[in-house]
């Protein structure tokens, strides 16, 4: 056993203590004893957790020690959370939770061999856009979302797992035309105007963004999109003008929804003053504040709050039920752990050798740094309120499997890094 | 090159995000730390009414045991406030309702009432170790036997009445008319709203009267004290005093009294003599004796909302205002209350006891969680003077407009007011303690447009002080 085995297997060990103490707390509140089945239930889980645990270290011996503690603590609160708040819903985010480690394991697979799609760029990112435009065209409303794609049985939310292949596509996009094209530039005033090639996906991708927004109304996938589209593109190049440029587009895009689109000019004026409608357009928002102030420092404890008074809580506002029941600490705590793995993310791009892998970590990173900014900032009245999950706590499956994925992709690319080194 | 130039763009990046994750969680910190109380006590956050559901409110209680409010359970598990009294203590205890929010002991208890006390709700989770179905119960220094002979006293007429001890500033009865019954607070809400006559306004502390000849034992305070006039001399009461080319002051009725001393110009609340008084004193020293008993002065005490006095601006008064002034008429507007704590001056030997409803509060068990002690709020005037006043106020009683409040056996020092306002009828006013040599309490009746005091305040404050003392 090693040290990067020993390290992983002890924190796997205090991730699983939370998720069994926390659904023992729930159960010996809400059922007043110990559901057999259940407890079952969770030891299973705990077991395909070691498993996972022994066939990477197996494998993939030097791979990041982190990743997969900090996930399953992550799992381990939102699993209680929705045992807590929708008992109903626990199985099938636990099957959702089983399923997504068994693509975790799958995705490093595969992803071991990314430079083999980095060949296969242009298939990847047209896969990416086809599934944003399926969405767009074939979405369903579910839950207010009309992100939603039903196949026969199955229904997906594609945008979530368009995310992955739009990252990859761009990197390999931007570091292959970057030494070609880099320095063709041509200057208009003081900003630096980028060869068109360059920010074409750029364009293509703020148009895919734009589409989502006014025809879905999916305010957080568009946004999510453009800067994670902007954000990559910065990194390639080191041009600020593209943020410049970027700002534009975005401000001005902004500016005409909220003038000709009444649902953006809505969630607009429900951010900007809530206490207008507080019982009809701002009901949620207004809710999961009251929701968050009642939790204080400390939490009212779990169970002991009233989330339920928050509609959809389960999915897009869990924050606001953990910052209730956990408190301000709860909270940060979460925050401090998707730090740490955004943390990870980063430092794994900064150690790869390969420009490409490393412009694919750091685009994964930066997109569940913006996911979990965007969510958060919405349920707190920082931003307008923009529906999307926060990985691996809100219920459901496309996030849950999207959110592994990525996992697994900084997971393969941080092994790597060590075998070449 | 072009791959340290990546890596040093993906630092930058990173160094962004973590900065914006980092506000973040201030803003929330911010909103769960500063923003918390506002939030948790916001009328809409249904949190409040869903506690209440599972916990018993605590009682209010006279200080004899008497419930003057209490839940009920009802046969679908919630609780009903129910107020036994009605309208009688409805400004002192105030009423509870989830839409409506709380006022008088109702809010200013309400954390003890609930069993939310603030100190324990941060302790988070812990506090429900020590998890309890009852709030606690609140005691209060009002004697309801009082209470409810003050408010029938009162009958249908607009006003109000304090009692309290002089002697440690326990207030026994706070009776405010027109008053509204709490237990049918959200049918009756919009009269409510519509009656003109204010009926939420509790009289007592937040209505604002003149005060009328009431204050003129003030103001013989403020001239023992600066010696102006030894208690010998005499004053011409020719029925008018000239104050000025084009204003002169009469006397009540115009009745001229010829010669009379301080005793006696009290006894008959004689206008020009204390107009003169006011006059000799000058604007500086009537301003230094409101300054002296507390005029200027918040009472730190939240068991009752008080509305401030309305003073004159002293360095502006004309003669004519000062006269005015020194008879408790001009711009001067003051609360029955303040009334109350001039009288107990000199009912306590110059010092007034700070004012308060709270007597105890207590768990179900019937273990005191916190316990009022009297505490001196000002030391206004020497024993000497006080004792003069108290003489001079009997005397009031004994031989004077004050003879209405006349008990045979027991020794009753008062002062009558009948104060004229924008309407046509004066209030009619009565203050006074008893008994004069070792006063338990002190009386204020305020009768809006009842006229003089002497005939309809002080025959109210003689049926309390009977009640009390007898």
């Amino acid at each position: 056993m090693n040290s990067l085995e020993k390290k992983e297997e002890l924190l796997i060990i205090l991730a699983c203590l939370i998720f069994l103490i926390g659904i023992s707390i729930v159960q010996l509140q809400n059922l007043g004893n110990l559901n057999f089945t259940v407890l079952l239930q969770e030891l299973g889980l705990v077991v395909i957790y070691f498993i996972t645990h022994k066939v990477l270290r197996r494998y993939y011996p030097n791979g990041d020690p982190y990743l997969l503690p900090l996930t399953i603590s992550l799992i381990s609160i939102g699993l209680t959370m929705i045992y807590r708040l929708k008992p109903i819903l626990f199985l099938q985010q636990l099957k959702w939770t089983f399923i997504g480690i068994f693509v975790f394991t799958l995705s490093i697979y595969f992803f071991r061999k990314l430079n083999i799609f980095a060949n296969y760029k242009y298939i990847i990112g047209l896969i990416g856009v086809c599934l944003l435009l399926s969405s767009i065209i074939f979405g369903t409303d579910i839950g207010g979302h009309r992100s939603w794609v039903i196949i026969g049985a199955f229904r997906f939310q594609p945008s979530e797992f368009a995310k992955i292949f739009i990252v990859i596509f761009l990197a390999a996009y931007l570091i292959e035309h970057k030494v070609v094209l880099g320095l063709h530039t041509n200057k208009l005033g003081p900003l630096i105007m980028p060869s068109f090639r360059f920010i074409a996906p750029l364009i293509a991708i703020w148009g895919l963004a734009m589409m989502m927004f006014l025809l879905q109304r999916d305010l957080g996938s568009a946004l999510l999109f453009f800067c994670i589209a902007v954000l990559m593109t910065y990194m390639a190049n080191n041009n600020l003008s593209y943020l410049c440029i970027a700002s534009l587009f975005f401000f001005i895009g902004s500016f005409v929804s909220y003038l000709f689109f009444d649902h953006v000019k809505v969630r607009i004026d429900i951010w900007r003053n809530p206490w207008m409608d507080p019982n009809g357009q701002a009901y949620q928002i207004i809710q999961s504040l009251f929701a968050m102030g009642s939790g204080k420092i400390l939490g009212t404890g779990i169970t002991y709050g009233h989330p339920e008074f928050i509609p959809e809580v389960h999915t897009d506002f869990i924050f606001a039920a953990i910052a209730e029941e956990l408190g301000l600490l709860g909270a940060v705590a979460v925050i401090l752990i998707y730090m740490l793995i955004i943390y990870r993310g980063f430092k794994i791009s900064l150690m790869c050798e390969n420009e490409i892998d490393a412009l694919i970590a750091a685009g994964i990173s930066a997109s569940i740094a913006l996911q979990i900014f965007t969510i958060i900032a919405g349920v707190t009245k920082f931003l307008p309120l923009t529906g999307i999950t926060l990985p691996f706590l809100s219920y459901g499956g496309s996030s849950m499997i999207t959110s592994f994925i990525m996992i697994g992709l900084l997971f393969a690319l941080s092994e790597k890094r060590n075998n070449i080194a | 090159m072009h791959n340290n130039d990546i890596k040093k763009n993906i630092s930058k990046v990173a160094f962004f995000l973590f900065s914006l994750i980092l506000i973040l969680i201030v803003y929330i910190t911010y909103i769960q730390v500063v923003n918390s109380d506002e939030l948790v006590n916001n009328p809409l956050n249904k949190r409040t009414a869903a506690s209440s559901n599972k916990i018993q409110r605590g009682s209010i209680i006279d200080r004899s045991g008497n419930k003057l409010a209490y839940s009920e359970k009802n046969d679908d598990g919630h609780f009903t406030r129910v107020y036994p009294f009605n309208e009688k203590f409805a400004h002192v205890v105030g009423y509870e309702n989830a839409k409506l929010g709380n006022t008088g002991i109702e809010a200013v208890y309400n954390s003890y009432l609930s069993g939310t006390d603030n100190i324990s709700a941060k302790f988070g989770a812990i506090q429900k170790l020590i998890k309890k179905n009852n709030g606690y119960d609140v005691v209060l220094t009002i004697d309801s036997k009082l209470q409810q002979v003050a408010y029938d006293a009162l009958g249908n007429r607009n006003g109000a009445i304090i009692v309290l001890n002089p002697k440690n500033g326990a207030i026994l009865a706070m009776v405010s008319k027109p008053s509204f019954n709490p237990n049918l607070i959200n049918e009756s809400w919009t009269d409510i709203q519509n009656n003109s006559s204010a009926l939420l306004l509790n009289r007592a502390t937040q209505g604002l009267y003149p005060p009328g000849s009431i204050l003129k034992t003030m103001i013989l305070d403020a001239t023992l004290k600066e010696h102006k006039v030894t208690l010998q001399d005499t004053f011409d009461c020719p029925g008018y005093l000239k104050v000025s080319d084009d204003y002169t002051l009469y006397e009540s009725g115009k009745v001229a009294y010829g010669k009379l001393n301080l005793k006696e110009a009290l006894a008959v609340s004689s206008n020009t003599t204390f107009a003169t008084l006011a006059l000799k004193l000058g604007s500086v020293k009537v301003e230094d004796t409101f300054k002296r008993f507390g005029f200027d002065k918040k009472i730190e005490n939240e068991d009752f909302i008080e509305s401030p006095t309305v003073l004159p601006n002293f360095n502006e008064l004309s003669d004519g205002d000062l006269c005015q002034v020194g008879i408790g008429q001009g711009s001067l507007l003051i609360t029955p209350l303040r009334m109350a704590l001039m009288t107990s001056v000199f009912a306590n030997k110059g010092v007034i006891m700070k004012p308060h409803l709270l007597n105890e509060i207590r768990a179900v068990d019937g273990s005191i969680i916190k316990k009022y002690s009297a505490e001196k709020w000002l030391e206004v005037t020497s024993k000497e003077n006080a004792k003069i006043i108290s003489e001079f106020m009997e005397n009031v009683v004994e031989n004077g407009t004050g003879r209405n409040a006349r008990i045979s056996g027991i020794r009753v020092a008062g002062k009558t007011g009948t104060a004229e306002n924008a309407e046509e009828n004066p209030h009619a006013w009565f203050i006074g303690f008893a008994p004069a040599e070792d006063p338990e309490l002190v009386v204020v009746v305020i009768i809006e447009n009842g006229g003089g005091g002497g005939k309809i305040a002080a025959p109210i404050a003689k049926k309390i002080i009977v009640s009390a003392l007898k």
